[in-house]
C-alpha cells in the first residue's frame, strides 16, 4: 500500500525539528491524524500564528510581536546599559540572576570562522547602530566563554571601542560555592590567569 | 578495516560539528595518528563531563576506540600550560585551524607538525607576531611534501640576495633580470631570509606573506578559506 502523498508530506515536514528520524516523524504523524485531529489544529493554528506575529524586536533583536518588546519599552530599566548575548535563553539565564536592570541586544549567534559565520550574517552592524545610539553609556558583553563567544566579544569590543563607548566583559572563574578540589583545571587555570586586586 | 583503540594520545580540536541531538564529531589533530575524526556521545548534554573540555586551541589526550572513517571518543583529559587565545590570536588559530582541515588527509601522522602547531599557539599567547605564521606555513608545506626551494634557484644555483626571481610552484624561484610583478615575484634576499626563518626585515616579512598567500592559494586548489573571508569583513566595519 503506498502512503499518500500529503501523509507523506508532513511526515517530512515533521523531520525538520530536532531530534526526529524518519520513524518517529511517521509515529507522530500517525498518532496526529488517527488520535488527536483537535491537537493537530491548534498545532497548525499555533505555527502560523506565530509564524505571522513573531518577529525581532527592532531594538534587542530578540522575538517579540510588537515592533519593540516590552523589556526594550519598559521605563523601569537602566537604559546606559547594554547587555550583548548570543540567543534568547541566555537573556533569560541573565534575568534570573536579578543581577541587572539594563537593556539587552541579542546577536543571535556567535562568530564563526570555521563554519563561515561572519559579522554579516550576525548582522553586527545592526548592534553597532544600537549600542551608538547616544544613551548607551557601558555595553557588557556577555557571550559565551568558549573561543566562538571570545571572538565574537573581541570584535564587538573594538569595534565599539573605537567609537569611544566603554566596553566590559563578565567575569570568569571560580563559581559561587565551587570547592577547588572539584573546580575543573581549565577554569581554574585561567582563573588563576585572570586574578584580580583584592580591595580593602 | 582494523579496529583501533588508542589510549591517552596527545590532541589539539580543530573543530566540532553537531552531530544528532546531544552528539558532537570532533575534528582533532592528534600527535601519531594526524587528523582524526572522533564521535564525542552525548557531549553536548548540560551535564556531559566532557562539555567544555572540547575547545579548540587547549591541549587533551584523547582515547578513543572503533573502526572506519569516525571513531568514537572514549576519554578526553585537559593538560593545560596553554593560555586560553583570546582577540587577534584567537583568529590567527582559526587561521591554523582551516589550513590543517583543508590540506591534512585524515589519518596521516604529522609529529613534527603536530609540534610545529602546538609552539606557534603557545607563541600566540603571548600575542601573535606574523613571524609566527609564516614558520607555521613553511613547516606545514614541508610536512606535506611540497618543501620549498629557497637557497637555490630552479637551475640549482646559489640565490643571490640582491637578485630579483618569480617563485615557480614546485620547481624553486626563476631569476628575473627586473623585479617581476606577480604575487609570486621576491627579491633574493626574501627567499634567503625565509630559508633561514628571520623575519626581522619588513620588506622580507611582507613579501613572505604574498608569496606564502599565493603558494596556500595554490595547494588549496580554489578552496576560500571562511576565516580571511571574515577577517576582511571585520575589517570592513
Amino acid at each position: 500500500m503506498s502512503t499518500p502523498s500529503s501523509l507523506e508530506e508532513l511526515i517530512e515536514a515533521l523531520r525538520c525539528l530536532p531530534g526526529i528520524g524518519p520513524k518517529s516523524a511517521q509515529r507522530m504523524a500517525y498518532h496526529l491524524l488517527q488520535r488527536d485531529r483537535k491537537g493537530a489544529r491548534r498545532l497548525a493554528d499555533g505555527m502560523s500564528h506565530a509564524l505571522e506575529a513573531i518577529r525581532h524586536c527592532s531594538r534587542c533583536n530578540t522575538f517579540t510581536e510588537s515592533d519593540v518588546c516590552e523589556r526594550c519599552a519598559s521605563t523601569k530599566r537602566d537604559a546606559s546599559l547594554l547587555c550583548v548575548v548570543e540567543t534568547p535563553v541566555d537573556m533569560n539565564m541573565m534575568e534570573q540572576t536579578q543581577a541587572y536592570n539594563g537593556l539587552y541586544y541579542v546577536i543571535m549567534g556567535r562568530l564563526s570562522p570555521l563554519d563561515g559565520v561572519g559579522p554579516r550574517e550576525l548582522q553586527l552592524d545592526r548592534l553597532l547602530a544600537r549600542a551608538c545610539d547616544g544613551e548607551v553609556q557601558e555595553v557588557i558583553l556577555a557571550t559565551n566563554y568558549t573561543n566562538e563567544g571570545e571572538a565574537t566579544a573581541h570584535y564587538v569590543s573594538e569595534l565599539l571601542r573605537s567609537r569611544g563607548i566603554k566596553v566590559t566583559r563578565i567575569a570568569r572563574g571560580v563559581p559561587v560555592g565551587g570547592e577547588l578540589e572539584y573546580v575543573d583545571a581549565g577554569t581554574l587555570a585561567q582563573a588563576m590567569r585572570e586574578r584580580k586586586n583584592v580591595e580593602a | 578495516m582494523q579496529r583501533q583503540k588508542v589510549d591517552g594520545q596527545p590532541a589539539y580540536v580543530l573543530h566540532t560539528y553537531p552531530f544528532r541531538e546531544t552528539s558532537l564529531i570532533v575534528e582533532a589533530f592528534t600527535r601519531d595518528f594526524g587528523r582524526v575524526a572522533l564521535l564525542a556521545r552525548g557531549a553536548r548534554r548540560p551535564r556531559s563531563a566532557i562539555r567544555g573540555l572540547l575547545l579548540g586551541f587547549q591541549p587533551l589526550e584523547v582515547s578513543w576506540a572503533g573502526k572506519g572513517e569516525v571513531l568514537t571518543l572514549m576519554k578526553a583529559e585537559w593538560q593545560g600550560g596553554q593560555p586560553l587565545l583570546a582577540g587577534h590570536a584567537l583568529f590567527c588559530g582559526y587561521y591554523l585551524n582551516e589550513l590543517l582541515l583543508h590540506l591534512l588527509p585524515r589519518e596521516d601522522a604529522h609529529e613534527a607538525l603536530y609540534a610545529a602547531y602546538a609552539e606557534t599557539l603557545r607563541c600566540f599567547a603571548d600575542g601573535v607576531q606574523e613571524a609566527d605564521l609564516r614558520r607555521f606555513e613553511k613547516s606545514l608545506l614541508q610536512e606535506l611534501g611540497y618543501g620549498l626551494t629557497l637557497a637555490t634557484d630552479a637551475e640549482g644555483r646559489a640565490v643571490e640576495s640582491a637578485g630579483h626571481y618569480a617563485y615557480q610552484i614546485e620547481r624553486g624561484p626563476v631569476r628575473l633580470s627586473r623585479p617581476g610583478d606577480s604575487a609570486l615575484s621576491v627579491s633574493g634576499k626574501t627567499l634567503l631570509d625565509l630559508a633561514h626563518e628571520d623575519f626581522s626585515d619588513t620588506r622580507s616579512l611582507a613579501e613572505a606573506k604574498q608569496l606564502m598567500r599565493a603558494l596556500m592559494a595554490h595547494y588549496l586548489d580554489g578552496k576560500q578559506l571562511e576565516t580571511r573571508k571574515i577577517f576582511r569583513e571585520l575589517q570592513e566595519l
